[in-house]
């Protein structure tokens, strides 16, 4: 949950997470190289393949900000030290709020 | 209050339609983020968790019923129904989309609002005692000198690239409601000799190294103050550290050169001003400014109320808001109301639009149009008269807004932490709703009294957990929370570090653990009046460590 990212081997299956800048909503990359905001097309990447995609991202900021690696299963499902702060990125807080609340 | 003049309405619209064009050209691409993020957060605009967030200021927590409604109409227009009243006294916004906020800055714009030093290294948001102008044990009204502040910090060339963010609080009252010691200029204003002026403290701050703030002058005259914080600046601006972040602010200046070397340098630069850089106001101009905050005129009434006293002996419930959520007002027949934004087991600060709305139509039909935003996330109608009190309870209860626990132990301070917050490290909102669930009872509440619990999700200090009379601190273990637990802290005229009690709890074991330190006090207090943090003074830390670290 630290706000300092962990650093993930290269081996570690990861995903390239980033903020849409017009809204600011949460996206992931998908397979095709696309953004999504919905957790079940997160697409896993390993490697070089991983870095390429990253580096791809960094060159979008007119639709996607500050781009980085979150760490997932294979099936791009959310893993690892920062599941917590992913999770709530991906599903906003864990508490009721608004009319909700 | 202070209504805007033709200078301020021009250099608020014109900073929109600048900000505008600057976020056009963000989602063209043409700017990038690290181009636009200081021009960003100069208007607010701040890119958390999974959101952008807007902050927008209420200059010294003050805000009218027009401004109020304003504030409902964002939240449901651009956000979720909904806003989070911050401990700055300000207000933030947890979901707007950038491409909106330019439509939101001008909307404000017509309220005489701004997100304008919210964010950023300049002087921010001024706050101030949230019974200003109120207050029976008001020696002055802090407001006016307030908003001399602002209109001398806005857009101050030379204090718009401060090393790191300035904070400044003013209090007029003996008792500090402002926790000016925790600021990085804190002014407690006093009159000697028929002349006012101001006792001012530097280098109080909390974040990951709090200082309580040195005594640098014990008298500044007022008509000196703005050449005296511009000495002040101007020794931060040239000596505080810019190469470190976590060494920037004016409290590690202070404490590196030593409380005396520092006044000795402000006081030379004060000294050093010439004539023609002087800036002081001319006395017609204090004058103009006072004139905005001049009491508003209350029908006169007798010191008690027949109306409210029968209400009293006729319903237990009201009995016991009037007992918690009332202060002295300085006329006769009138108090101030503390609009709790403290429900039990709700988002501490949080208020919907629907509630906004409903604080704007009570404060236009009971409060003489003024609301205050208090620094411990609360909304005070400064002036009501005691005949008012019954039917003004009966609405605030229906919004549910007439919690009875102002001050008391589920009054909680809380920081959006890692719900919201890209810095945090803990959660913060679940665990005070989970401490305000054992000690719900009302009974139970005001029997333990006022008690602070402060908690922050990082050390960044947001809920000012340093200076709760309990503190929590959230922090991250390899992935898990854990929460360390202070003791000691206070943030009024006696200001004081909480100390850390020992090693972190569990979440899930804070709120039990929290209940058997309430419990010891009140085994030990000498009476119900002694208040747990006095209790601990005359103790000692220990039995409540035991407490906090003894098995269920």
């Amino acid at each position: 949950m630290s706000s300092v990212r962990p650093k993930l081997k290269p081996e570690t299956p990861k995903s390239i997470t980033a903020w849409e800048t017009a809204t600011g909503r949460t996206v992931w990359m998908t397979a095709d190289g696309g953004w999504t905001a919905d957790t079940a097309q997160i697409a896993a990447f390993t490697g070089d393949e991983a870095e390429e995609r990253l580096a791809a991202a960094a060159k979008q900021e007119a639709i996607i900000t500050d781009p980085y690696f979150m760490e997932v299963t294979e099936t791009g499902g959310i893993t690892g030290r920062e599941t917590l702060r992913e999770s709530i990125r991906a599903n906003g807080p864990t508490v009721a709020y608004g009319d909700k609340a | 209050m202070y209504r805007y003049d033709e200078f301020d309405a021009q250099i608020v619209k014109e900073r929109v339609a600048q900000f505008r064009g600057q976020v056009e050209r963000r989602l063209s691409g043409e700017l990038l983020e690290d181009e636009f993020k200081p021009l960003r957060l100069q208007n607010g605009v701040y890119l958390q968790l999974h959101a952008y967030m807007l902050r927008v200021a209420i200059p010294y927590g003050q805000l009218s019923a027009r401004q109020m409604r304003m504030l409902a109409r964002i939240a449901r227009e651009y956000d979720r129904n909904y806003g989070h009243f911050t401990t700055r006294q300000n207000i933030q916004f947890n979901w707007v989309a950038l491409k909106d906020i330019p439509d939101v800055l001008a909307l404000l714009a017509e309220v005489e609002m701004h997100a304008i030093q919210t964010s950023g290294n300049c002087i921010r948001n001024t706050t101030s005692d949230h019974y200003a102008g109120a207050a029976r044990d008001e020696i002055m009204d802090p407001r006016p000198w307030c908003e001399i502040i602002r209109q001398w910090s806005t857009f101050h060339p030379e204090f718009a690239f401060l090393p790191r963010k300035f904070k400044i609080a003013v209090t007029g009252a003996a008792h500090d409601r402002a926790a000016i010691r925790v600021h990085d200029i804190g002014l407690h204003m006093r009159e000697r000799d028929g002349v006012r002026g101001f006792e001012v403290h530097v280098g109080g701050g909390q974040g990951r190294t709090p200082h309580i703030a040195a005594l640098v002058n014990d008298f500044v005259p007022e008509d000196r103050l703005l050449d005296y914080l511009e000495a002040i600046m101007r020794v931060y601006n040239l000596h505080g550290r810019r190469d470190n972040k976590y060494k920037a602010r004016i409290k590690i200046l202070v404490n590196e050169l030593g409380e005396e070397e520092f006044t000795r340098q402000v006081e030379a630069e004060f000294a050093a001003q010439r004539s023609h850089e002087k800036i002081d106001l001319p006395q017609a101009e204090i004058d103009r400014i006072h004139a905005y905050f001049a009491p508003p005129e209350l029908a006169t009434k007798p010191e008690t109320s027949d109306v409210f006293e029968a209400a009293k002996a006729s319903d237990k419930v009201f009995a016991r808001w009037a007992r918690t959520n009332l202060h002295p007002h300085v006329t006769p027949g009138y108090t101030s109301v503390t609009v709790s934004l403290k429900p039990i087991g709700g988002l501490a600060g949080d208020a919907t639009d629907a509630q906004m709305e409903i604080i704007a139509n009570l404060a236009e039909t009971y409060g003489q149009d003024d609301i205050r935003v208090s620094h411990a996330q609360n909304i005070i109608l400064a002036h009501v008269a005691l005949d008012d009190l019954p039917a003004l309870h009966a609405e605030l209860d229906a919004a549910g807004l007439a919690t009875p626990n102002e001050s008391l132990i589920t009054d909680l301070i809380v920081c959006p932490g890692l719900d919201y917050c890209n810095l945090a490290n803990a959660r913060s909102i679940p665990v005070g709703q989970a401490v305000q669930k054992v000690f719900a009872d009302p009974d139970y509440q005001e029997d333990i009294g006022r008690l602070h619990i402060n908690i922050s999700g990082c050390i960044n200090a947001c809920g000012h957990h340093h200076v709760g009379h309990i503190g929590i601190l959230g922090v991250d273990r390899k992935g898990e929370e854990f929460y360390q637990i202070t003791f000691g802290g206070r943030a009024d005229e006696k200001a004081a570090i909480g100390d850390i009690a020992g090693p972190g709890l569990k979440s899930e074991d804070v709120p039990g653990a929290l209940k058997r330190v309430v419990d010891r006090y009140r085994e030990l207090r000498s009476g119900k009046d002694e208040l747990f943090i006095d209790t601990l003074g005359r103790l000692g830390h220990d039995p409540f460590k035991e407490a906090l670290y003894a098995a269920d």
